[in-house]
């Protein structure tokens, strides 16, 4: 009787969970599989196997002078907008942690990105930074090219992902700060801390987990940017914002270069699984278990 | 006592003010100028204008006369309504039967699903397109919205919540004979109702804003979203930018008037007290 009932209820679990696992079987397990094991075949254009390459993928696609710049042109990126970003949105959020009459209204406005798509703000910084004859350098007296000169077109394109990442990246900051014990903040005013000591030394260490949360995401969005670009400047001028992704989406869609393709699929997922094993050993708690 | 406000308190204090506002205002420049530049004539942008010097309101009109971009609309809209509720009805019968229900094997499915956070849909892009185009989904809003139907994250958030909520109701409901679908629907979902609605929201903006995926799995302008279809109006190329931002207004004020009023609410969800 108990046998048949703890049967009865197992065979429940797993129907209630057959929709989530069918999903992620069809749409991340299985395409990540193929991907990892075509990387050392020879594949046609068509898809169809055709031989074993062993490593020449990987040889092909590092001979390619197109990736080597990707991957050069991804750090860049990397290295400019990781900081930028965190120190933005932390400045927003630690500005705007206490609660006041007042408050609603920048919390509203740093919270609007999320409600423009990436292809909203994608178009409207092409025409904003449009050149040299440009609104913004209007408005800011500065007299550069913007999407016309590398330089330029890497600055925009920093600018344009500062604002996509935005709106989550507040809302995740400042709900951190206002979940933060009143008491501790309380005790530590008590005891003669406030302004910048209070803040640096009470408030930022506590809220650590979510800034963390929040660096990892703007890393994991900068390493994988490609559609942004795809509207933005195609890769251009001279292949100045071309990332690895975009030369990803390039290769496997428009060149058909089936080698290069799942190679570079190889990579990626074998560089996100290593980030993952790292940044979940780095926090003390996993998610899962709250 | 309360603290003493010495005068470099108030400079500090009002320092702090003025960088909140230019910040917010740099912030909201480029939804401010959208608006503004949607009533612009095509004199306005090579001015370099901010406002427009007589509002175009026929900027707006065309962008209602094209056929294609009504349908692209409902396309956007019903693609991420049924990328909601699908996605939502999913995670919550997973996130209860891994919080609920005892079986053999949780820990092994827990991490199946889990893992897939390690898999970015990004480095899959061409095999995932392979499937949706082997399943006859290209041009559908099956294929569109395909990859968009699971997410381990809002698994694990809706997983937070129903820990939160107890065992206690659970076996309450089971001793009065309740089924568990009549006790996820009665019980469990209005007691994560914050949680619930986050995930919503954040499906219903992912899949609406969504660029790449239904730009690769869609062919024929009646079948694009409105966001892929946006960078295709041919507004740009005809030299009506004005009429373009009339488009992207349309398609982004809905969204700014949601999020004022759901915003409570999301931050309800994330901020524990």
């Amino acid at each position: 009787m108990r046998t048949k009932i703890r049967r009865k209820n197992e065979l429940k679990a797993w129907l209630f969970l057959l929709p989530a696992l069918l999903l992620a079987a069809l749409f991340w397990w299985y395409p990540a599989l193929t991907g990892f094991v075509q990387s050392f075949l020879t594949v046609n254009r068509n898809g169809d196997v055709t031989g074993f390459a062993g490593l020449s993928n990987f040889r092909l696609l590092f001979s390619d002078k197109a990736f080597l710049n990707s991957l050069r042109v991804t750090l860049t990126f990397v290295l400019l907008f990781v900081p930028a970003n965190t120190f933005l949105t932390l400045l927003a959020a630690s500005m705007t942690r206490r609660k006041n009459r007042f408050s609603s209204i920048p919390e509203y406005v740093f919270f609007a990105p999320v409600a423009v798509s990436l292809s909203a703000y994608s178009l409207l910084m092409r025409e904003l930074f449009r050149g040299s004859a440009s609104v913004i350098n209007r408005l800011t007296g500065l007299s550069g090219g913007w999407i016309t000169t590398p330089a330029g077109a890497m600055a925009t394109l920093v600018i344009l992902g500062i604002f996509l990442d935005f709106g989550l990246d507040y809302i995740l900051l400042m709900s951190a700060f206002r979940s933060i014990d009143r008491n501790v903040v309380e005790a530590a005013r008590m005891d003669g801390a406030g302004g910048w000591r209070l803040f640096f030394h009470i408030e930022l260490p506590m809220i650590k987990e979510t800034v963390m949360v929040t660096v990892f995401l703007a890393l994991k969005d900068a390493l994988l940017i490609s559609a942004p670009i795809i509207i933005l400047t195609e890769g251009g001028p001279f292949r100045s914002t071309e990332t690895v992704m975009f030369y990803y989406y390039i290769e496997a869609f428009k060149s058909g270069n089936r080698a290069v393709q799942n190679a570079l699929s190889a990579l990626v997922l074998t560089l996100a699984a290593i980030a993952m094993v790292i940044y979940t050993n780095t926090r003390r708690k996993r998610p899962w278990d709250r | 006592m309360g603290p003493v406000r010495r005068p470099f308190d108030t400079f500090k204090f009002i320092l702090r003010k003025v960088v909140l506002a230019i910040l917010a205002l740099v912030i909201a420049f480029p939804i401010l100028y959208m608006f503004s530049s949607s009533l612009f004539s095509a004199r306005d942008f090579g001015n370099l204008a901010l406002l427009p010097s007589s509002p175009r309101w026929s900027n707006y009109t065309r962008v209602f006369a094209l056929r294609d971009f009504g349908i692209q609309l409902v396309n956007s809209i019903g693609t991420a309504l049924l990328a909601a509720a699908i996605r939502t009805t999913v995670i919550i019968l997973a996130a209860f039967a891994l919080t609920h229900l005892n079986f053999r094997g949780r820990g092994l499915v827990l991490s199946l699903l889990v893992m897939t956070l390690f898999v970015p849909q990004e480095a899959i892009l061409y095999q995932n397109y392979r499937t949706v185009a082997t399943l006859g989904l290209l041009d559908s809003w099956a294929g569109i919205i395909a990859t968009s139907l699971f997410s381990a994250a809002q698994m694990l958030l809706l997983m937070g919540s129903f820990i939160a909520v107890g065992r206690d109701p659970y076996d309450a409901a089971r001793m009065d004979g309740a089924t568990d679908i009549r006790y996820i629907r009665s019980v469990l979902i209005p007691l994560s109702t914050p949680a619930i609605l986050t995930v919503l929201v954040q499906t219903l903006i992912t899949v609406f804003n969504g660029y790449l995926w239904p730009l690769l799995v869609t062919n024929r302008p009646r079948t694009r979203t409105i966001q892929t279809g946006l960078t295709m109006l041919g507004f740009a190329e005809s030299g009506e930018t004005g009429a373009q931002m009339a488009a992207i207004v349309v398609i982004t004020l809905p969204f700014l008037i949601l999020l004022a009023f759901a915003k409570k609410k999301i931050e309800n969800a994330l901020i524990r007290k």
